[in-house]
């Protein structure tokens, strides 16, 4: 592998930013995941490239951390954001169809829900997992996630619920996308749901963190 | 000895009579006294009726007076959206809405909603002068974050002077704010900080440590007592929260109570929790919540601990859950029938088929043990000296539920409590010894049918 792309990892990895972010201090006056991804692709690095043996790795390295608590929301935030300076680059090259992304996941916090901060961990993972994101927000209804299956087909839905009240809402909302798109994979996750609950409401797969919403996707879509 | 006494002996690290226990009723005052969240949230009377209703049915040695982590950032400019069976939540962080920080200042008394916690207080105060009342302040670093939005963690690292600064301003609202509640007559300061978990320990110390223990030092300077909640998977920090010396930590299911135990007890410093309030308290039944109390329980020991929920109680958690738990908090001998009942589960109930007699009457007690339990005991003489006036018509067995013969019986005859007494299967007398001339009536009327 190159080596500009395994620097692109660890800036990932390590949520090096740009060349002026501080963060973090082992990595200061570096050049950054901004630099180095555009760098990566002026040298004709394969759009592809850059996303699987680039970012990829650094996204993966990190949401084993985090699942292994040796880093925390903070951590992973500032990695999905150096992952998110480096997207911008790329953008470009999915729309002209050069870099493929490995399928499309539509996720959203369930009816009567506002709660933001888990589902957008989820997003921000899942796409630096090389997937297409479809992020409906709060406060999301059965109509909503089913329209945008309807303009994605095949794509997954994840649902988040951080209330106890709210998770009789996930409950309906996977029974109606099961009954309008049978096929439709639904996972679930959010503080108050577990593996038993994903059972009986007849969804497919329960994750308590990040990484293993990303791992079954990777063994059902990609 | 009484329920503040109790709790502030725990608080000491000294022993107790028994383990006190504190219901985090929030919201689910609400329920007790027919109204949504909203409506109870927005009114002193409906918080004092709730609290009230609450400390009849769950006798608790401390219970919170409000539950809700959204006063302060409500007065401080942030948007709530109200809901029928939740607190009220934050859908605007100003800070990240253009807000300048210096143009905060720190709330009044009279600001907000706070008339309200302070009148509830007052009125809670006079009316239960035994029962230790806890006020609940929003951590400074879950306020931060209401205030800034999630923007707050990645500042940690490229601001550390804003999060700083920040941090201080919602360490000074949260000081004013104990202040406030310390004078209306809260015995406890629970600082409550959820969002804590979600930060390394490097990062706690660095930006949650310095400040919490301001608030720490001044509850203490007032002679009064604090504890530190936090809600989720925060075991990473439990060590630097014990750090920050508060009197007291409360932990939920996300963290092993024996975990937090040990490390409570080499720093000398008092714990609670951790009934699992969804999968028990809120879904389970009666028998579930009273092995999950009497779990806690035996973990938690008679030093140092406070039985409590996780967190604050879903609005809808059943009234019967609570009480369940109660009941072991209060009854050695209650505690002693749920050990028993342990493997319960896994056997099927009696067949009682032949067990009935043509023409007799036949009275079955479910007991722990006659021998070694005195409300068992007292029933069983009760009712054989009350049976025996029937000579040979009347049939008294005696069922112990240490038997697993026993347990069986009891599935059969849908007992729920021990000791019961139950005519021709019939549950007549449950828990309390009823007086011969009632036992003696109940068999005659059994016999007229």
């Amino acid at each position: 592998m190159s080596d500009i792309l395994s620097k692109l990892s660890d800036c990932i990895e390590f949520g090096k930013i740009n060349l002026a972010s501080p963060f973090p201090p082992q990595m200061k006056e570096q050049e950054g995941a901004d630099e180095l991804t555009a760098k990566a692709l002026a040298q004709g690095i394969n759009p592809q490239d850059v996303l699987t043996q680039g970012l990829m790795p650094g996204m993966e390295r990190v949401g084993v951390k985090f699942r292994e608590n040796k880093v925390f929301v903070p951590q992973v935030l500032m990695s999905a954001k150096a992952m998110g300076t480096a997207m911008l680059h790329l953008k470009p090259h999915f729309l002209s169809g050069a870099a493929k992304q490995k399928g499309t996941f539509i996720i959203g916090t369930v009816l009567g829900d506002l709660h933001d901060i888990g589902k957008n961990l989820v997003a921000m993972m899942v796409e630096g997992s090389g997937y297409k994101v479809i992020d409906l927000g709060t406060d999301v209804d059965a109509a909503k996630f089913i329209a945008a299956l309807r303009e994605n087909p095949g794509a997954v839905v994840g649902l988040s619920a951080l209330l106890t009240t709210t998770m009789v809402n996930m409950e309906k909302i996977t029974q109606e996308i099961k009954q309008a798109l049978p096929d439709t994979l639904v996972t679930i996750g959010g503080a108050p749901v577990n593996n038993d609950f994903c059972n009986k409401i007849g969804a497919d797969n329960y994750s308590s963190d990040p990484q293993g919403v990303v791992e079954f996707l990777n063994t059902k879509v990609a | 000895m009484n329920g503040l006494e109790r709790i502030e002996k725990v608080f000491r690290m000294e022993e107790v009579d028994r383990i006190p226990w504190v219901p985090f009723v929030g919201v689910h005052g609400g329920k007790l006294v027919g109204v949504d969240a909203e409506e109870y949230l927005k009114s002193a009377d409906r918080v004092v009726d709730g609290i009230s209703k609450a400390v009849e049915l769950y006798q608790p040695d401390g219970i919170p007076v409000v539950f809700d982590l959204q006063i302060e950032a409500e007065i401080l400019g942030c948007k709530l959206v109200w809901s029928k069976e939740n607190p009220p939540a934050v859908v605007s962080h100003p800070l990240a809405d253009g807000v300048e920080l210096s143009s905060l200042s720190l709330p009044e008394k009279s600001d907000g909603r706070f008339p309200i916690v302070l009148e509830a207080t007052r009125e809670l105060r006079e009316k239960y002068p035994d029962v230790a009342l806890y006020g609940l302040i929003t951590g400074p670093f879950t306020l931060a974050l209401h205030l800034l939005g999630t923007e707050i963690f990645m500042k940690l690292f490229e601001d550390p002077d804003y999060v700083n600064e920040l941090m201080d301003f919602c360490t000074q609202v949260g000081i004013k704010h104990s202040e406030m509640l310390l004078d209306a007559g809260c015995d406890v300061i629970a600082v409550v900080d959820p969002m804590t978990s979600q930060i390394d320990p490097m990062s706690f110390e660095t930006f949650v440590s310095p400040y919490v223990s301001q608030i720490f030092d001044f509850v203490r300077a007032k002679k009064k007592y604090s504890s530190f909640f936090v809600c989720g998977h925060a075991q990473q920090n439990i060590e630097v929260m014990f750090d920050c010396r508060p009197d007291n930590i409360s932990i939920d299911e996300n963290i092993p109570l024996d975990y937090v135990k040990e490390i409570a007890l080499k720093k000398g410093i008092s714990f609670g929790g951790n009934l699992k309030l969804t999968s028990v308290l809120l879904l389970g039944n009666e028998l579930d919540s009273k092995k999950e109390a009497v779990d806690c329980l035996d973990l938690g020991g008679t030093k140092g601990f406070i039985l409590a929920p996780g967190c604050d109680l879903p609005m809808d958690t059943p009234i019967a859950n609570l009480q369940a738990v109660s009941e072991q908090v209060h009854n050695e001998y209650a505690r002693q029938v749920t050990r028993e009942m342990e493997h319960v589960s896994s056997l099927e109930p009696l067949n009682l088929e032949g067990h009935w007699v043509e023409g007799k009457v036949i009275v079955d007690i479910i007991t722990l043990d006659s021998a070694s339990c005195a409300p068992c005991q007292y029933m069983v003489e009760a009712v054989r000296k009350a049976a025996s006036g029937f000579a040979g018509n009347v049939e008294v067995n005696e069922h112990k539920i240490k038997d697993v013969d026993g347990i069986r019986m009891m599935m059969a005859l849908g007992v729920q409590n021990v000791p019961t007494t139950c005519i021709n299967g019939k549950a007549e007398f449950i828990s309390q010894i009823p007086r011969k001339s009632e036992i003696v009536k109940a068999i005659k009327n059994v016999m007229g049918r």
